[in-house]
């Protein structure tokens, strides 16, 4: 008696055709596989950097911050102090503060989430010692508003956090707290470490201000927090030793700089939530304001240069996918060219046979769907490796590119919001942050794998349909039988 | 049931014929050999009459209808079994699995039925692990065996063979003349031997000599 096999029993027809070729050829079947496989991995790690990239992208538009900067019009000023000259008396360059009023008519426009006030002043230490660096010649002459300076660095902020050497990690606070929005009119104060150590003082503890203007009135503040300062002194003559910076809520900043400076602020930063929208924030905050005493100054260049670099990155992974799709169509044309080609007299067999043509071509576009699956399968495994190290290679480039651009290619940031650093250190710090946000991650998704499932069906239908050729103009007579 | 009218084939120019105005007539049950010199265009007939070339002039009809209008796709799966000297089996299937994709391929009545070829392969001898095998494992001769067997379970009426013992010994030649001369007595089909064995032609119904771009009856079969 005959067993049967459960192959035997079943309806032969095209499919089950292919699938005794793929089994019963095994090594022909395992070099598809692994063109296939090398195709499929390229693809989708293609897909899977621009995903990444248009992501990074979206995530750059939600996080990273745009900001919109009022404060006096300096250009407006020195043509002012400029004509005033001319008429015979001392140049005078005026500071006109900006008025919280006005900030508060502009954090009232669309898409501003919130707004940090900073309010830059200096005072002489009391009762405790300034750190000297070599070169201070006491003060650091020509960085705050006022003419007259202290030892002392007062920055009057909204919060720490909306500070730009906090947001930009450049400072962190170390002990204690930092300020927030209900200290903006308390004497509390947050104190560099060094300048902590030199004196022995730590949270809880007091200081005395002597202000160096106004009233030269002395304040007493009550240390809330520690920050510590990433940045040193560069040594420059006349420039305080960053430890020197106090931070303290902006109404008591501007009580020291003087009585008329209340209500008002050195500048406002406007953060924009959309930084698309950047433009059209600037545009409808220059009708509020009087442009010929202030300016508003945008500043989106992290989301510019996130989206700069992304847009390369997308556009690299498109050529990828494209480029290997192509490529792949070629390849595993030639293949199949060549498969049908070494199988003519298969096919010669099943056209005697009276095997309709497209059958024919259903067998051999069943075997490249099976090994397809196959291959999309170990792609899928082995993806997210060779897209992560693509991706990283790309973005190392592309990083390298961007910080250099950052680093040599554009002028230092705004004078006035110049606090630690100079403005060429600014711009760096900045170009380094976005530098770390176009970080790629690379996911495998049900989505990616579709589109290259799709991508893959594509390419050996237009393999199939290429060699088929051969297989309509084949005569079964010329390969049986002459 | 296979009729030739004004047949006639050429390669390149119509005046360097292989033959013309070809009539012929072959009948169910009756066992034909096609015989004659190398380049006599035995092979070629053999093709024309199983639908694997289109002649370049005349007709040929199965029951009355042309093979072209037919399709001679469709006449090669329906009406036609064609053996080959060289096999032409899948050498990758065993010799049931040929079996029941030509039984596919052809839509036979008895098609998906293993048991049904299982016999068929069992009365021309081979053995169950034979069957189960793949063909190339297999010798000349049951390689023939099991292409005679795929020529029965395909229920064609007309089975053309072009030199289907040329590869065969002496036993083996006369196993394959019995089966076709079964195939034509007892399944009533059209047998078409294209041979250059006169032993194998003389125990045939009917002769058909082809020899200096003439085609002629050596011995007509009787009607």
């Amino acid at each position: 008696m005959v067993n049967l096999l459960w192959m035997d029993v079943i309806h032969v027809n095209f499919i089950k055709r292919a699938g005794l070729t793929l089994v019963a050829k095994k090594g022909r079947t395992a070099l598809l596989v692994l063109v296939t496989t090398a195709i499929m991995l390229f693809v989708l790690a293609g897909l899977l950097i621009r995903n990444a990239a248009n992501t990074a992208t979206a995530t750059a538009k939600a996080n990273v911050g745009a900001t919109l900067t009022l404060s006096q019009n300096r250009a407006a000023a020195f043509k002012t102090m400029r004509s005033s000259s001319q008429s015979g008396s001392k140049p005078t360059l005026t500071q006109t503060p900006v008025k919280l009023s006005l900030a508060k008519q502009i954090a009232r426009i669309q898409h501003v989430a919130s707004y940090a006030v900073t309010v830059t002043t200096s005072a002489n230490a009391s009762g405790f010692d300034a750190i000297t660096t070599r070169g201070t010649t006491g003060g650091f002459g020509g960085r705050g508003p006022a003419t007259t300076s202290g030892d002392i660095t007062i920055s009057g902020v909204t919060s720490t956090a909306s500070a730009t050497a906090f947001n930009q990690k450049t400072a962190s606070i170390t002990q204690g707290r930092g300020l927030t929005k209900a200290d903006a009119n308390s004497h509390n104060v947050v104190i560099e470490s060094e300048l902590a150590k030199q004196n022995s003082l730590s949270v809880g503890d007091t200081i005395k201000l002597k202000a160096t203007t106004g009233s030269k009135a002395t304040t007493t503040l009550t240390i809330v927090g520690i920050y510590k300062a990433k940045s040193t002194s560069t040594g420059m003559p006349g420039e305080s030793d960053p430890a020197n910076t106090v931070y303290t809520g902006y109404g008591l900043a501007n009580q020291v700089k003087g009585s008329k400076y209340v209500n008002t602020a050195d500048n406002v930063t406007f953060t924009v939530s959309a930084p698309s929208q950047v433009a059209a924030v600037k545009k409808a905050a220059k009708q509020l304001i009087n442009t010929s005493k202030y300016s508003i100054t945008s500043d989106d260049q992290n989301y510019q240069l996130v989206k700069s670099s992304m847009a390369t990155v997308s556009g690299f992974a498109n050529k990828i996918v494209w480029l290997v799709a192509i490529a792949g169509t070629i390849i595993l044309a030639l293949i199949v060219i060549l498969m049908i080609r070494e199988r003519r007299h298969e096919i010669g067999v099943l056209l005697a046979l009276g095997e309709a043509r497209w059958k024919i071509i259903g067998q051999f576009l069943t075997e490249l769907f099976v090994v397809l699956l196959v291959g999309i399968g170990l792609a899928a495994a082995g993806g997210k490796v060779v897209g992560d190290q693509l991706a990283q290679q790309v973005v190392a480039t592309q990083t390298t590119q961007s910080a250099t651009t950052g680093q040599f290619g554009r002028p230092g940031g705004p004078s006035g919001q110049g606090k630690q650093l100079p403005g060429g250190g600014q711009q760096t710090a900045k170009t380094n942050q976005a530098a770390k946000q176009t970080k790629l991650a690379t996911h495998v998704t049900v989505q990616a794998l579709a589109l290259l499932f799709a991508l893959g069906l594509g390419i050996i239908l237009v393999a199939i349909l290429i060699a088929a050729a051969g297989i309509l103009r084949l005569q079964p007579k010329n390969v049986l039988i002459e | 049931m296979l009729t030739t009218k004004g047949l006639g084939y050429w390669y390149a120019n119509p005046e360097d014929y292989l033959f013309k105005d070809v009539n012929l007539h072959f009948d169910a049950g009756v066992m034909t050999a096609i015989v004659g010199q190398s380049g006599a265009g035995k092979t070629t007939m053999l093709s024309l009459l199983a639908g694997l070339d289109k002649p370049r002039a005349g007709t040929i009809a199965f029951r009355d209808e042309d093979i072209a209008k037919l399709g001679l796709t469709n006449f090669r799966r329906h009406h036609v079994s064609t053996i080959f000297q060289a096999y032409n089996l899948f050498t990758y299937m065993s010799a049931r699995q040929n079996l029941l994709t030509a039984m596919a391929i052809t839509q036979s009545a008895h098609r998906g039925d293993a048991d049904y070829a299982n016999q068929m392969l069992g009365k021309l001898g081979l053995t169950a692990a034979q069957m189960r095998q793949t063909v190339a494992r297999l010798s000349g001769g049951q390689q023939q065996r099991v292409a005679i067997a795929r020529s029965m379970v395909c229920d064609a009426e007309l089975v053309v063979a072009d030199e289907p013992t040329g590869n065969l010994d002496e036993a083996n030649t006369q196993a394959v003349v019995d089966l076709f001369r079964q195939l034509a007595q007892d399944l009533g089909k059209a047998v078409i031997i294209v041979t250059h064995e006169e032993a194998v032609a003389a125990q045939c119904d009917a002769v058909l000599r082809l020899a200096s771009r003439t085609v002629s009856w050596e011995r007509q079969p009787s009607r």
